[in-house]
């Protein structure tokens, strides 16, 4: 694809807040895809005479699955917010104030 | 929604590009409408009277609501958001042309001359500096990269998306509502050439065909690509239209050869200088009795200072240059000084012809129109604005 190597427009005070608007925008779509074929996989699963959107919605976890789902939460938000509630610091060069 | 394009050279899409460009097209017109209300009133309920409490008078320009804007969180988010997903609009289409590039010329070839159409290229016509230097609507490289119709193919299908179902069904809402204006408000004018300049792959120029089709149809651009694709776009709809590259600014018609010299969404891709020298050229090319017609965005002197402003966006974030200046002109001005007589200008604006029933388009050109807000915008409540004149 032909990437357009001019600068890109910046409006926040911090170009990484630009830079993070577009993650999060082109997550998002991506995300988007995903539960598309998701929904697409469930009615075409249907028509194969498999009731895959039924089977999902009256599935019951077992207790097993919950702490198995609860762990990958918990993983999941741990690796999400891994970088808030940490000190950052900022290095200089040895010999600078 | 994107538009599904409804032509032979239309790319295939699988699925995950489907939903991408489904979401693309909807997340603009999610910031065109939602955003655009929401950021609105955060400038009349915060921004608006905190100007006030400082200089004892509301905001008087658009550089004034600029300004003030500039660091409101949401005028932020509202441009971030918008900013990338126009870049995400041609993302969302370019892997798809390049796949099916060889596929496309070779479609274009076999088209070619199918509907009685022409295509007639011109390798030595200098591309001008505001087409060739920049990405103009932040396009990856631009609108004339070289002869191949990708960049064309990349307009095209990158407009389905951008246009987010506002601009119908063949993005010709702007040409079809611009053409039954003039065929409905001069039912006696019955153009038998017309041409449309800055025409890009033709979408608006077929509107004009199919609604005087007893016409010949000439539409020209600068730009190989968007006239080579638009010669294979047109044929495979059976539209014969006559596609040249050519300099709108030195248009290569003799004298008295137009009916109709018409453009849309081109005057502010011009500088001013050659704004004026495209006008002087259409005045030189109409038949005693013609009508140059532009479709165009509402010039900044019929807006309130917010509504200048929020469409002066694209000429700050969106790489339109010329964006601002042109509509800082006064259309009659810039007529006026290409000879067309002051008594012979007109100016109007009119609904959207694709998205009502002709009878009540009839009605509502025939009742006065006013420019408002959402003149010129893409949002529910779209209209377009529409001035020029006629040569005696």
């Amino acid at each position: 694809m032909v990437e357009d190597l001019t600068r890109r427009q910046a409006f926040f005070e911090s170009d990484a807040v630009d830079q993070l608007v577009t993650m999060v925008l082109e997550l998002a779509a991506e995300q988007w895809v995903l539960r598309e074929r998701m929904y697409v996989i469930e009615k075409a699963a249907d028509r194969l005479g498999l009731p895959l959107g039924d089977a999902v919605e009256s599935y019951r976890f077992s207790d097993g699955d919950k702490a198995t789902l609860a762990a990958m939460r918990k993983t999941m938000i741990d690796n999400l917010m891994r970088s808030v509630n940490r000190e950052h610091r900022r290095t200089r060069p040895a010999g600078t104030a | 929604m994107p538009l599904e394009l409804n032509h032979e050279l239309k790319i295939p899409l699988d699925r995950d590009a489907a939903a991408r460009q489904d979401f693309v097209s909807q997340l603009r017109g999610y910031i065109l409408n939602d955003m655009a209300a929401a950021m609105r009133s955060s400038y009349e309920t915060s921004v608006a009277p905190a100007f006030e409490r400082e200089h004892g008078r509301p905001p008087a320009t658009q550089d004034e609501v600029h300004d003030a804007m500039r660091s409101n969180t949401y005028f932020k988010f509202y441009s971030s958001v918008r900013y990338n997903a126009q870049e995400m609009v041609w993302r969302s289409v370019m892997p798809g042309v390049e796949r099916e590039l060889p596929r496309m010329e070779a479609k274009i070839q076999a088209l070619s001359g199918s509907s009685g159409g022409t295509l007639s290229l011109d390798p030595t016509l200098p591309i001008p500096e505001n087409v060739a230097g920049i990405p103009v609507h932040l396009m990856p490289g631009g609108y004339a990269p070289g002869e191949s119709p990708a960049a064309g193919a990349v307009y095209d299908n990158g407009l389905a998306v951008f246009s987010a179902g506002f601009m119908g069904r063949n993005l010709d809402d702007i040409g079809l509502s611009m053409a039954n204006y003039v065929k409905f408000r001069h039912p006696d004018f019955a153009p038998t050439k017309i041409l449309d300049c800055g025409a890009t792959v033709g979408h608006n120029t077929a509107a004009w065909a199919a609604t005087f089709p007893q016409a010949e149809v000439h539409a020209i651009d600068v730009s190989a690509s968007a006239v080579t694709y638009g010669h294979g776009r047109a044929e495979s709809l059976g539209v014969p239209i006559h596609f040249k590259q050519m300099d709108a600014t030195e248009l290569k018609y003799p004298d008295a050869s137009f009916d109709v010299v018409f453009t849309s969404m081109f005057l502010h891709e011009l500088s001013v200088p050659d704004i004026r020298k495209f006008m002087a050229e259409a005045h030189r090319v109409l038949r005693p009795g013609g009508m140059l017609i532009n479709m165009e965005l509402p010039p900044n002197g019929a807006l309130q200072p917010y509504d200048q402003f929020y469409l002066d966006w694209d000429s700050y974030y969106n790489m339109e240059p010329y964006y601002r200046t042109y509509r800082d002109q006064n259309p009659s001005g810039l007529l006026a000084a290409a000879g067309f007589a002051g008594e012979d200008h007109f100016q109007f604006v009119v609904p959207q012809y694709s998205y009502m029933a002709e009878s009540d388009f009839i009605a509502a050109i025939r009742g006065e129109q006013r420019i408002d807000g959402d003149t010129g915008r893409l949002s529910a409540s779209l209209q377009w604005f529409g001035f020029g004149a006629w040569k005696r």
